[in-house]
């Protein structure tokens, strides 16, 4: 898989700050990287240099194996982006707004109608965005990144302000992209839940600098889930457990088994309901992945 | 890429009361001649021989505050269509040269600011002739009184263009402007290298072309130092 987006040592200082000390990002093609880090890590920052909004204090970025800086608009030809809060026009109309988008990216009227379509505004097409709700510009932000069916996608917290559903949506659209166009996708966030469902690579930001980059899946892995077992008896059933040479541990009236297969899960349950115990309750715990995250920053919640 | 631009920028002003502003300001000096004239034309016909000259003069006197006025209010009101929401970082992130977006946002004030000037001259022509001033038209003095003010404030242009574009806070920029504006009104009293005094065509050799010149030269080079700072301004 080719290397769309690199950087090297990219770092911005703003006076004394270092909002993003020498980060060195790999976004391979095809994949959805999450940008992962609290309020204030760095992330918006970094998109900004990536876009060629702010020059970086020093450090290079190369996108789609050309240098950004020697070849902006070349990049920029084949880049769509939401950065922060949804950018509008509010005396036009959705349909306006896109249009003048369109004009610079040289792609046919039809592809308005379209993308329209995509974030579900077709409806509200000819009314002023001034009187959209936030949900609705930040949809109108997501078309105008996706009019020229760009290469690589870069959305800053392009689910801030939209309702359960509509996160649901554009969570769907944004999976579709790299199978669909062949697209790239870069996402940021601050919630390890939806980075979590919607990644398949993952970078975390802490304080400016990336503290962890990798597959989603390695990061599941490292990520070792627990299962709870809610019994009558659980002192006992710890020793019984000791026969299938599973380490069971015993904490307020649970079971803890961590680690484990599915086979293992099923051979501890049917041994315990063969001995007469009664299952109240069995579930997977998945706060490790959280914890991973929180000693990963420092203790700052994600 | 700038002829696409330009497109862009013009569906963008639409609904901003611009070209209401732009066909307001020429009325309004020609408007206000009419006042003038409605109220005292005898007396001001009886100042000279040459009624045409004393006309040109009146409007003359208006015009620079109008375009003033017109520069700092348009100047700002197309940054502020960026600035509201923060549009740059949308715009800027479109494979467009900074360079060309800044010239786009010039031409469209600048053209503006001519179709006003078309518009005075016609104005002008129109009102003069029905004041009975003469039967001999003054057609080259005319086109002076009416293009010259504009050619003369290209320089002003640029500057309150780099001032409203620098600024994301618009209440710097209309303060800068209103002092512009008071600047203007008191250009008599100004020295000739000053920028606010061009518009009114007067200076001590009684030559307006110098105003021209140095409004055009005086324009380009503000422009670039405008242009120069937007190319490498960091966008939040
Ligand atoms: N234009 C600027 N001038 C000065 N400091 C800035 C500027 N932009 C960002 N910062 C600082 O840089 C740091 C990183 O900000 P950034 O916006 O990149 O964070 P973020 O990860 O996007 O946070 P959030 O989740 O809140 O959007 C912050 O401490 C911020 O105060
Ligand atoms: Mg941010």
């Amino acid at each position: 898989m080719s290397i769309i987006v690199q950087t090297e040592q990219l770092t911005k200082t703003f006076q004394k700050q270092q909002a993003v000390d020498h980060v060195d990002m790999v976004i391979r093609e095809g994949e959805i990287y999450g940008f992962l880090g609290p309020n204030g890590a760095g992330k918006t920052t970094t998109i900004r240099m990536l876009l060629g909004l702010m020059k970086p204090t020093s450090g290079t970025v190369r996108i789609f194996g050309k240098e950004l800086q020697k070849h902006k608009l070349d990049i920029l030809r084949q880049v769509g982006s939401l950065v922060e809060n949804p950018s509008y026009y509010p005396h036009l109309t959705a349909y306006e707004n896109l249009n003048v988008v369109r004009e610079i990216v040289g792609v046919p009227h039809k592809r308005i109608s379209e993308v329209l379509e995509t974030v579900r505004l077709t409806e509200a097409a000819h009314r002023k965005v001034k009187g959209f709700s936030l949900g609705m510009k930040q949809r109108l932000g997501i078309a105008a990144a996706l009019l020229h069916q760009p290469k690589l996608l870069v959305l800053d917290e392009p689910t801030n302000g939209l309702d359960p559903s509509g996160i649901i949506e554009i969570r769907e659209l944004i999976k579709s992209l790299p199978q669909q166009y062949g697209m790239t996708v870069l996402i940021s966030s601050h919630l390890l839940s939806e980075i979590d469902q919607i990644a398949t690579a993952v970078g975390v930001v802490s304080r400016g600098k990336l503290i962890y980059q990798d597959q989603m899946s390695n990061l599941r892995k490292l990520a070792r889930s627990t299962i709870r077992i809610q019994c009558s008896e659980p002192g006992k059933a710890v020793a019984a457990l000791k026969q299938l040479e599973l380490a069971a541990a015993h904490e307020q009236e649970q079971l803890i088994l961590e680690n484990c297969s599915n086979r293992s899960v099923a051979d501890a349950v049917s041994l315990l309901v063969h001995q007469g115990h009664d299952i109240y309750r069995v579930e997977e715990n998945k706060q490790s992945l959280e914890q991973i995250f929180l000693s990963m920053t420092d203790g700052v919640s994600l | 890429m700038l002829s696409q631009l330009l497109r862009s920028e013009w569906m963008k002003i639409k609904r901003k009361g611009l070209w209401f502003l732009t066909v307001l300001g020429p009325l309004g000096v020609v408007g206000l001649t009419m006042v003038n004239y409605g109220v005292r034309k005898d007396y001001l016909l009886s100042l000279s021989d040459d009624d045409w000259a004393i006309y040109l003069d009146n409007i003359l006197s208006l015009t620079p505050l109008a375009l003033v006025l017109g520069i700092v209010i348009l100047t700002s009101m197309m940054a502020s269509i960026e600035n509201q929401t923060n549009a740059w970082k949308q715009w800027l992130a479109l494979p467009v040269s900074r360079s060309s977006v800044y010239l786009s946002k010039y031409v469209i004030a600048t053209t503006l600011l001519f179709v006003s000037s078309i518009i005075l001259g016609i104005g002008t022509t129109l009102y003069g002739l029905t004041l009975g001033l003469g039967d001999d038209i003054p057609w080259l003095r005319i086109m002076q009184v009416s293009f010259y003010p504009w050619l003369a404030s290209q320089a002003l242009i640029a500057f309150h263009l780099w001032v409203a574009v620098a600024n994301n806070n618009q209440g710097i920029t209309v303060s800068i402007g209103v002092v512009g504006v008071i600047l203007t009104f008191m250009a008599f009293f100004l020295p000739d290298w000053f920028l606010w005094k061009w518009p009114t065509l007067a200076n001590d050799w009684n030559n307006p072309f110098i105003n021209i010149v140095l409004g055009i030269s005086a324009g380009l080079l503000l422009f670039i130092a405008g242009m120069w700072h937007f190319c490498r301004k960091d966008v939040s």
